[in-house]
């Protein structure tokens, strides 16, 4: 039963916590972002932020989490 | 509908390889008892939980889940699908998988009697590779329009897999899997950027057009990220060697 559960504990946050963390992070700057930033800024700007999030996430969990 | 048919189609396969191990090396029936057990209850846990989850929800909040899941599934894809094209893990195959499930699974069940073990084994890769794909089929057909598309390319890789599933187990050696698997990736962290950027109200430039450049953008990286890592890792193994 421990071995299903690591099973699916793996299939859906990933093998290391690395990436939830960081989709997590990156989630809740974007948030903060969204609420401190000029509306037009954000909604024209926004989704780059997101993505440079994004892609640092994976650099960290590439680079730390082998 | 192509980035669930890729999805689903992968999954699917990782699925296949597991029953076609339970059932040549222990008993046929047994393993499509699991499989199709799991694939119930898979089916089962999506039409209790997806509605509920699509009614339940604003838009924005329903976007922003969707994405933070895609997120979460592509982001792991893409991880591994680096570090197997620079060297650092082994190539994905199903083939492999279902080599190494046979030799696990190595041994009688007994004539007449109830092979539960293969049963298991069986309902376990099932169900687990099936949650991963009903999760990603309800992600992306739950956010908008999209219902359609995603359901008819889920139903798409679902017809492919059983085919090869009925013919022979050899094309499984012959699938570019890490390469479809990076692409996979690719493909699920932008629609994951996408929807998660939609629902904290972001528009972006050109529309659902964004999914093309930030599909780019990723599979750029990936490539980047890839010959960095090898450069880094071949070194250290000439030194080694």
């Amino acid at each position: 039963m421990s071995a299903f559960l690591r099973s699916l504990r793996s299939l859906l946050l990933g093998e290391t916590w690395t990436i939830p963390i960081g989709v997590g992070v990156s989630l809740l700057l974007a948030a903060v972002l969204h609420s401190v930033l000029p509306a037009a800024l954000w909604h024209e700007g926004g989704g780059f932020v997101l993505a440079a999030l994004v892609a640092t996430t994976l650099t960290v969990a590439l680079w730390s989490g082998r | 509908m192509a980035v669930a048919a890729g999805a689903v189609g992968i999954e699917m396969l990782e699925a296949l390889a597991i029953v076609l191990a339970v059932g040549v090396e222990r008993r046929m029936r047994d393993a499509v008892i699991g499989a199709l057990a799991a694939a119930l209850a898979v089916v089962a846990l999506g039409a209790a939980v997806g509605p509920a989850l699509a009614s339940g929800a604003d838009l924005s909040a329903l976007r922003l889940i969707v994405g933070a899941l895609l997120l979460l599934f592509g982001l792991e894809w893409l991880r591994k699908g680096i570090l197997r094209m620079a060297g650092l893990r082994r190539r994905s195959s199903s083939y492999d998988e279902y080599v190494e499930e046979r030799a696990l699974l190595a041994g009688d069940p007994g004539v007449g009697q109830t092979d539960w073990a293969a049963r298991l084994v069986a309902f376990k890769g099932v169900f687990l590779e099936g949650l991963e794909v009903g999760v990603i089929v309800l992600a992306l057909a739950g956010s908008g329009d999209r219902a359609l598309p995603a359901l008819l390319g889920a139903a798409l890789a679902l017809v492919v897999v059983v085919g090869i599933g009925l013919l022979v187990h050899a094309p499984l050696r012959r699938l570019p899997e890490t390469q479809l698997k990076l692409g996979v990736g690719v493909a699920l962290t932008a629609f994951g950027t996408f929807f998660a950027a939609e629902g904290l109200h972001v528009e972006w430039p050109l529309n659902d057009a964004a999914l093309l450049y930030l599909g780019v953008g990723y599979a750029a990286f990936a490539w980047l990220a890839a010959r960095l890592l090898s450069a880094q890792h071949r070194p250290r193994a000439e030194v080694a060697a």
